[in-house]
Formats: structure tokens, C-alpha cells, sequence
């Protein structure tokens, strides 16, 4: 190769256009599917993921001709197949038709299929991603996500992570136990209105305070096992959506996704950088100035409690001195001013690896109107945010509403 | 159609070898973008958002191992995603970096990844495993067997024969002796093809590609960051995929809409990529092609869904000297995939030396006045077929 | 420079769902020795094997249609060289098409003689006939049955 062939100049203008700009984001939601399969055993899993497919095309009164191109996101490891688009492309409707596969994480998948409606390759696309139970061991599958180098002979998994997380988290800011506790008490409660067949009870914060510490701090009680989940998004361009007279629609006004280091040594644990600028991101495309204020509705990653915590700091909900207080005034129930996770989150449903797609579902389906037992009436603009990876190496946020665009435009 | 046109401003290629045990994966990782970023001038802090290239997990032995990759491509703080699609994943993943930039996300976009294929053990044991549990997975499928099965059908239809796939290999490995990032760079002749061990009927070990580790990267950029850094450039015009149907068995019987002979798939993304460039006739507009072919049959249709040969006529005419450099239109130049595989970049490496073509820097194995190449991917089963125009 | 390498393996398991069509199917192979595949409404085409539905067409497979036992050969490859948890060589498996069926079924090809390359290509030529054999004990799997060439 030439080395240096290029020239180096750096201009001013270099930073300006590094700094987030405010983008056209001329797509919405217009069907969503989110399936909690009761008997893993009946179906196969290329059969599920067809159903959760159909699901979102009737959602959109849609037929598998309308789209223009898929994005699907699988875990290897997880379904037990070493290419995972493979056998589901065609359950999904990947023949004949432009597909492609994200595995770094659900929510990525409905990035890139956003990236590709703004490119004008494809008006719309179908976002699917699934995360099946028929491992042996779950944490045993996410272990081979270490390195060999450094850390496979650790026991670290996603559990043991999230647990280094919320140690981390606990010395950093005190009395966060009781707050935690009142987390998954709110979510439980949510989960209990919104789907009654899959809601765990007992839902009273003694119960979970009781609960059997499994990877300190965090207790049996703190979070529900994986179970089999799946969820498809029909997402189309503003001029589909005009051309088609297209009802229910969840306009995306913002997405920003952004990645914490590799190793888990090189970071502080307690603090999140990636979900910061994710934020910024987008919530500079979608216009928001005052976070705290602007939503009416949130999804959050509650794979743990502490990661509903660091999600209200990190998109700008309130600061984390302000953590207890405000879990305890109510300011993020049911009928607070800011519900988080009206879905009962993954405190009420964990298929783990598409939890992230889950969240972005949900709110999308506040905003639509179409969010059933669990709607928050009138909600306009909603908020959702995807944590994948150990300890939240990935963070995904994506602002939508049910207008295309916001008063301040 | 969004009128932001991306550029490939940077390329970084390992030079492919059996084995890279003075390095680990990340750090193979590292070493393309290395390379890619001092072939643009660029920073890693210049760069807003990274797409990284990683096929099957298994062959890495590392789980979702673009977490570790992160750190080896400056992606902290950054845009970050992973794609898949088998083998078609280094092409898919530069199409991706392309609609972060057409989309008006971004102006500066790193593809990269890297593969140790070499380490693995056997990769056909884990590649068996790409197929499916229910009905597939205990047969003893692998993607030797699966396009040895493709050439058994093209023999049939085409009357294509062992000596003609000999002739790709014989070429392949010609144009690598020019190619000083190729893994394989011994010359052979047909004789040496013919005599060597069969692997899978009619498939002989010199018939099929090695198993190659090292890493590829490359910097795309939006044009109007091109003109304002005054940067050389050459350009993508066009980008496509299409798939096939995951079972071969529905590429053949009555009534199929895909011949397992064929790649119909490839042919149909290629129409699209085609269309979005303007490119209404190959054979007279394409200068040099890189086509994914890890085995000598395979060239053959990736030729003839290319549209640079009519169904069942690509072996004569690549007989008759059309597809080497010197020819009409010289088909991997590079010595291809057939030459070096490193699976989780293979595809990338199409568009890289494609790209480099266009931009008259292949050195020995340059096509003379390339102004237009293309490449293409494939993955799965022979199922996922990613497609790109790259001109100067 | 010391150069040190680890040694890693993966062991995990699972217990796929077949679903009810898969199900159907191979509890027919494994109880009365016999193969089914399903028709897609839209093109016509009986799919063997079966699937609930078509990845062409998308519709829902409509109904069960008994296929083979003869059939021919639509492809084949015979393997020489071993690879790791994979059977010994030399052996022949390819895709047939059963009488009744429209798609090719997976399976290994068994009675030829495979010692000289072009002559067990000759005999597995695209086109011969073949007829199932099963097993005296099936399983309920893939394996359960075989083909051979008829006469």
C-alpha cells in the first residue's frame, strides 16, 4: 500500500462536523409482533420466528411483497446453530429479498435497518430477532463470549457481570439496595397489569428484599430466568407511510447506539460513556433539550435493577443523587411522571438476547397507541433504550413519537 | 434515493498466512485498520462509527467475539455494530458502512475484521453445524460437500469437467504469484491439480482454498467529505444482496426456482447492484471482477450471474484465455478466494482489491485501465449473495 | 521470544424443538417406515422434507403426501478425506428426489463401491434410481434411512 498518500490537513470545520448533527429521520414504526412463545416445545424455532413475522405483517396490515429488505439478529451460541441466519432467513422472508444479520445485538438490528431506509435502499424493512431457551446452559453459552487470553478461565457470564456492575455501582452511591428492591417491586406490579398470564407474583418489596443472593448483590428475586422470546418491526419511510394512508405509526424522531471498551478491567463500571453519547445522539436528532421533562413514556433495559438506575442518569431522567428519592416518590410509576417500563420490562418477560428489540417494540406501541392493558393514555413521545453485552457494553437509544416531528421541529 | 455518494479512501489488508501465532485476534484485528487508517491519513479518532466484520463465532472459538474486537478498532464511544451473513459477511459489512454514510449519519466509516481460521481445529466440523438440527445437521454437510454437489449438477447440465475446474485453479494461482498479500503463491498446472487427493467427489485438494488468517479494513468517507480533505478517492455506485432458499434439496427437483448448479441469487443481487451503478451491459462495461469462489467450480457461476458469460458457457470461454489478466474481462486478478480465506474477511478482501484495481494500485496483478470492477460475496449454504460496484 | 498457545473446547448442549411437522414426520419414519412431504398450496410443490410452511412462497403447507420409497438421484458427492467428527471415508451421500415429491431429500448413499472415484461417479450419476432402505431400529431421525440403487 501507499503509506500516507493522503493528505493530513485538518480544517476547522473537522470538529463541527464531528459534533452530532441533526439528521432527517424519515421513517416510523407501523408493526410491531413481540411473542412469548408458553410451550417452547411446539413449535420449532424456524416455526416461531415465521409466527412472530406474520404477527408484525398483520400488525401493519402488511403482506411479506411489501418489504423491501430484513435485518435479523440471532445469537449463535444461543440457538445452537453456527450460522443463525441461515435457517431462519427463509422463515422471515429472506428469499428473494436483500437480508441481513446484526448478532452484536438485537436492537442493532433495528439500526441498521433505520441506516438503510435513510440510504434509500429499501422503503421498507422487517426487523426480527429471536432468543430461544434449547441450551443446556445459558451462562454457560454466554461464557465462551470471554477471551481465552485473559478471562475464559474466569467465571465471569452475563450474570456474574451484571453483578460486578451493581458492587461497583453500590460502593459508588449509598443505600441503593432499598432502591433496587423498589425497581423490581414497580416493574413487577407493571408486568402484573399489562401481561397478567406472565407475571410473576409475589410483587411486595419485603418478598424481594428476602430473596437468595445468587452473584452478590444480586438476589433470585432481582430478575427472572430467560425464557423464549421473540419480537418483528415493520419499519417504513415517511413516504411509504403517506402513499399507503398508514394508521398507528411510531415516527422515529432520534437513534443513537454507541460501545463501552472491551474489557471489563478498562472500565469504570459504575459509569457508562457509551449510553451518554448514544443520548446525545439522539436526542440532538430528535431536537430534545430537557430530557427529564420531554417523555412521556420509557423503556429501559432492567435486565438488573442497577440497570434501570443507570439508565435514568444515563439518558438524562435525574442524577444519580437523586436516584432514591425520586424511585421512591414514584416519579417513574405507573401513574408518575415519567412511567418506566409500563411493559413490566424484563422483570415480566426476559428472552434475554432480543430484550433490547423488546424495549424498542413497547415504546414504539405507547406511542402508536396500540400498547393494550399497559397504555399510557395520550403518550406522544416516548423513550426507549437496549443495553446488550457484559455489564452494558452496548447501549442503543431511539426516540420516537407519534407525530414526525416535535413542536420545536 | 439519497444522493450521498461513498467513497473507499483506505484500504488495509493483511498479508495472509496458515497461521498468525505472533498475534491474537484482536490484535490481527488491529494490525488491517493500522494499515487502512495510514492508507487514508486518517486517525482513529477521526472515524464516528465502525461496522466489524466477523463470520461464525465457533471458528474463532470466542463467542460474540466483535466485543473483544472493540478496543482493536477505537470503537469506545462510538457507533459500534457487528454483521454476519457466513461467508458473505466482509462484503455485507462494507455495504452496511456504505448506509451509514448514504444515509447522511455519518461522513467517516471503518469496515474491519479479521480471521484465524487456521486455528480452529476443523472448520468443517464446525461449518456442518450451519446446518440445521431438524432434518440436516447428521448428514455430513459441509461446504465441501455442499458445492462439491453444486459441481456434480453443473457436470450434468453443463458438461463442465474436472480439467475445466483445474483451468480456474491453474489461473488463480498464476495471478497471486502477483499478489504479495495472497496466502497461497506457488504456481501449479492442471496435471498438479488433477493428480491431487479428492476431498469430496469431484472436489481435489487443489481445488479448494486454505484456510487463511490475517485481517482486512477499509475507510469509507461521505463525497463531501472527500472534496473538503481534498482526498483521492474511488467510489461505490452500487450495492446489492438477494438469498436463496436455505434447502438445497429445493434447488433441484420439479419446478425450482434456483438451480443448486447455478447462483440464481447472485445473479438477481447482481442485477441490483447493476441498476443502482447504471450498468446496462457487464461484458462491455466491467473491467475486472473479484467473485467469491472458495472452489474452482464455484468461479463458474459466479462468472455467469455476473453477466460476464451466458448459463453453461463460462468454461469455454475461460479456456479460451477471457478471464485472466490479458483477457477481456480478468476475473480474480488477486488469485481470489481460491488463494486466500480468510472467512470472516474474504468477502471484504473482494471489495478491497477491487477497489484497488479501480484505483491502479495493484501493483503486479493489475488490470490495465480498470475504471470499473465488482465484487461479490457468498454465504450460508450458498445462500446469501452480497454484491458491489466500485469505480474510479 | 516464547510463543505460548491455549488449549480451549466448547461443550454445551441442546435439546432443539422439532415442532409438530418435523415431529410427524419422523414418528412416521420411526413407526412404519414411511416418508412424507407437505404441499405449498401456492407453487404445488410437495416440499420434503416437510416444513410447516414455504420459504418460497410463505403460505402454510397444506397437506400430507407419502413420497417414495423409490426415487433418483438429483445429486451426490463421495468423501475421501476425513474430518474431525465427521464419519470415516470414503462415503457417498447426496439429495433424491422420491417419487411424489417435488424437492430433494438429504441422505447417504450406501452398496456402491467407492474405491475407484469415477466409476462410483458413474454409478451415482445424476438420474439413477434408488429405492429408501430403513432401519430394523429406527430412531425417529435422519439416519433411520438410507438409499440404495434399484436392481
Amino acid at each position: 500500500m501507499n503509506g500516507g498518500r493522503q493528505s493530513r490537513s485538518r480544517p476547522s470545520t473537522d470538529s463541527k462536523m464531528k459534533q452530532e448533527r441533526k439528521v432527517s429521520m424519515p421513517l416510523g414504526i407501523v408493526g410491531v409482533a413481540i411473542h412469548a412463545p408458553m410451550r417452547a416445545d411446539q413449535r420449532s424455532l424456524e416455526e416461531a420466528q415465521y409466527a412472530v413475522v406474520q404477527g408484525a405483517l398483520s400488525d401493519a396490515s402488511l403482506t411479506m411483497s411489501d418489504i423491501d429488505g430484513i435485518v435479523v439478529a440471532g445469537n449463535d451460541q444461543l440457538d445452537g446453530r453456527a450460522i443463525t441466519l441461515m435457517a431462519a432467513s427463509g422463515s422471515v422472508g429472506g428469499v428473494g429479498r436483500e437480508i441481513l444479520s446484526t448478532p452484536s445485538a438485537a436492537e442493532h438490528a433495528f439500526v441498521l435497518a433505520s441506516l438503510r431506509i435513510r440510504a434509500g435502499q429499501g422503503r421498507t424493512q422487517l426487523v426480527v430477532a429471536w432468543s430461544p431457551i434449547e441450551v443446556s446452559s445459558t451462562s454457560e453459552a454466554l461464557h465462551l463470549g470471554t477471551d481465552p487470553y485473559f478471562h475464559r478461565a474466569l467465571p465471569l457470564n452475563d450474570l456474574t457481570a451484571a453483578g460486578l456492575q451493581a458492587t461497583t455501582l453500590e460502593a459508588a452511591v449509598p443505600q441503593l439496595r432499598a432502591a433496587a428492591h423498589s425497581i423490581v417491586r414497580k416493574n413487577r406490579e407493571h408486568g402484573a397489569i399489562a401481561y397478567p398470564d406472565r407475571a410473576l407474583a409475589p410483587t411486595e418489596e419485603a418478598w424481594i428484599a428476602g430473596g437468595r443472593i445468587v452473584h452478590w448483590p444480586l438476589s433470585d428475586t432481582m430478575r427472572r430466568p430467560h425464557e423464549f422470546g421473540l419480537t418483528a418491526i415493520v419499519v417504513m419511510d415517511d413516504r411509504s407511510i403517506a402513499e399507503r394512508g398508514a394508521q398507528h405509526v411510531a415516527w422515529v424522531r432520534g437513534i443513537g447506539w454507541a460501545t463501552e471498551p472491551s474489557f471489563i478491567g478498562d472500565r469504570n463500571l459504575a459509569q457508562l460513556p457509551s449510553l451518554a453519547a448514544a443520548a446525545r445522539q439522539a436526542f440532538t436528532s430528535a431536537a430534545i433539550d430537557a430530557p427529564e421533562t420531554a417523555f412521556d413514556v420509557a423503556e429501559v433495559d432492567d435486565s438488573t435493577p442497577y440497570q434501570e438506575l443507570l439508565a435514568y442518569e444515563g439518558l438524562g431522567f435525574c442524577r444519580r443523587a437523586e436516584w432514591t428519592r425520586r424511585v421512591a416518590d414514584g416519579t417513574f410509576g405507573r401513574n408518575g411522571r415519567l412511567p418506566v417500563n409500563l411493559s413490566g420490562g424484563a422483570c415480566t418477560f426476559n428472552p434475554f438476547y432480543c430484550a433490547g428489540l423488546v424495549r424498542i417494540a413497547e415504546a414504539a406501541n405507547q406511542v402508536r397507541g396500540r400498547a393494550g392493558k399497559h397504555q399510557r393514555p395520550g403518550a406522544r413521545l416516548a423513550v426507549a433504550h437496549a443495553a446488550s453485552g457484559f455489564a452494558m457494553q452496548y447501549n442503543t437509544v431511539v426516540v420516537m413519537g407519534s407525530e414526525q416531528r416535535g413542536e420545536t421541529g | 434515493m439519497n444522493e450521498t455518494r461513498v467513497g473507499i479512501i483506505g484500504i488495509g489488508q493483511s498479508h495472509f498466512k496458515p497461521r498468525r501465532d505472533d498475534a491474537n485476534y484482536p490484535e490481527l484485528v488491529r494490525e488491517a485498520v493500522r494499515l487502512a487508517l495510514h492508507d487514508a491519513g486518517r486517525e482513529l479518532h477521526d472515524i464516528e462509527a465502525i461496522v466489524y466484520s466477523l463470520a461464525p463465532d465457533a471458528l474463532l472459538g470466542i463467542g460474540n467475539a466483535e466485543r473483544l474486537g472493540v478496543d482493536a478498532v477505537g470503537g469506545a464511544g462510538k457507533r459500534f455494530l457487528r454483521i454476519n451473513t457466513g461467508g458473505s459477511t466482509g462484503l455485507s459489512s462494507v455495504a452496511a458502512a456504505h448506509a451509514h454514510i448514504a444515509s447522511g449519519e455519518c461522513d467517516l466509516v471503518l469496515a474491519a475484521g479479521a480471521d484465524k481460521v487456521g486455528e480452529c481445529g476443523d472448520s468443517q466440523t464446525i461449518l456442518n453445524k450451519i446446518w440445521d438440527p431438524i432434518y440436516e445437521r447428521q448428514l455430513p454437510l459441509g461446504t465441501i460437500t455442499m458445492l462439491a454437489m453444486s459441481a456434480v449438477r453443473a457436470m450434468q447440465k453443463y458438461g463442465m469437467t474436472e480439467e475445466d475446474m483445474a483451468r480456474v485453479t491453474v489461473k488463480n494461482r498464476r495471478h497471486a504469484l502477483g499478489n504479495p498479500r495472497a496466502h497461497l503463491r506457488k504456481s501449479v498446472d492442471i496435471e498438479d491439480v488433477m493428480t491431487s487427493r479428492y476431498l469430496a467427489w469431484p472436489i481435489k485438494l487443489l481445488d479448494a482454498c486454505p484456510q487463511s488468517s490475517g485481517g482486512c479494513s477499509l475507510v469509507l468517507a461521505s463525497e463531501r467529505y472527500i472534496r473538503r480533505h481534498a482526498l483521492d478517492a474511488v467510489w461505490i455506485t452500487g450495492v446489492g444482496h438477494c438469498s436463496e432458499s436455505y434447502y438445497i434439496g429445493d434447488r433441484m427437483g420439479n419446478n425450482f426456482v434456483a438451480d443448486h448448479a447455478d447462483a440464481h441469487a447472485l445473479a438477481l443481487s447482481f442485477e441490483r447492484s447493476y441498476r443502482m451503478a447504471g450498468i446496462k451491459d457487464p461484458v462491455k462495461e466491467v473491467h475486472a471482477a473479484e467473485l467469491y469462489a472458495p472452489f474452482s467450480n464455484t468461479e463458474f457461476h459466479a462468472i455467469e450471474a455476473a453477466g460476464l458469460a451466458p448459463l453453461g458457457r463460462s468454461m469455454s470461454m475461460l479456456n479460451e484465455g477471457c478471464f485472466q489478466l490479458g483477457g477481456a474481462v480478468p476475473v480474480n486478478p488477486s488469485g481470489g478466494t481460491l488463494c486466500t480465506n480468510a472467512i470472516a474477511v474474504s468477502a471484504m478482501v473482494r471489495v478491497a482489491e477491487a477497489a484497488l484495481q479501480v484505483w491502479g494500485r495493484a501493483g503486479e496483478h493489475q488490470v490495465a485501465n480498470a475504471r470499473v470492477a465488482i465484487a461479490s460475496g457468498n454465504g450460508g449454504d450458498h445462500q446469501f449473495f452480497g454484491t458491489m460496484v466500485i469505480e474510479s | 521470544m516464547e510463543l505460548l498457545k491455549r488449549k480451549e473446547s466448547w461443550n454445551i448442549g441442546y435439546e432443539h424443538a422439532l415442532g409438530e411437522t418435523a415431529s410427524w414426520f419422523f414418528v412416521q419414519i420411526r413407526d412404519h417406515a414411511q416418508l412424507y412431504g407437505r404441499r405449498c398450496p401456492k407453487s404445488g410443490r410437495v416440499l420434503v422434507p416437510p416444513r410447516s410452511f414455504s420459504d418460497q412462497t410463505l403460505e402454510p403447507t397444506t397437506e400430507w403426501v407419502k413420497v417414495g420409497p423409490g426415487g433418483r438421484i438429483e445429486t451426490f458427492t463421495i468423501v475421501y478425506e476425513p474430518f474431525k467428527s465427521l464419519p470415516d471415508p470414503p462415503y457417498a451421500f447426496g439429495y433424491v428426489l422420491l417419487d411424489h415429491a417435488d424437492t430433494a431429500i438429504g441422505g447417504y448413499f450406501r452398496g456402491v463401491d467407492l474405491s475407484d472415484p469415477d466409476k462410483a461417479a458413474a454409478a451415482l450419476a445424476i438420474g439413477t434410481r434408488v429405492i429408501t432402505r430403513f432401519a430394523t431400529e429406527r430412531k425417529g431421525e435422519v439416519l433411520d434411512f438410507w438409499f440404495e440403487r434399484e436392481g
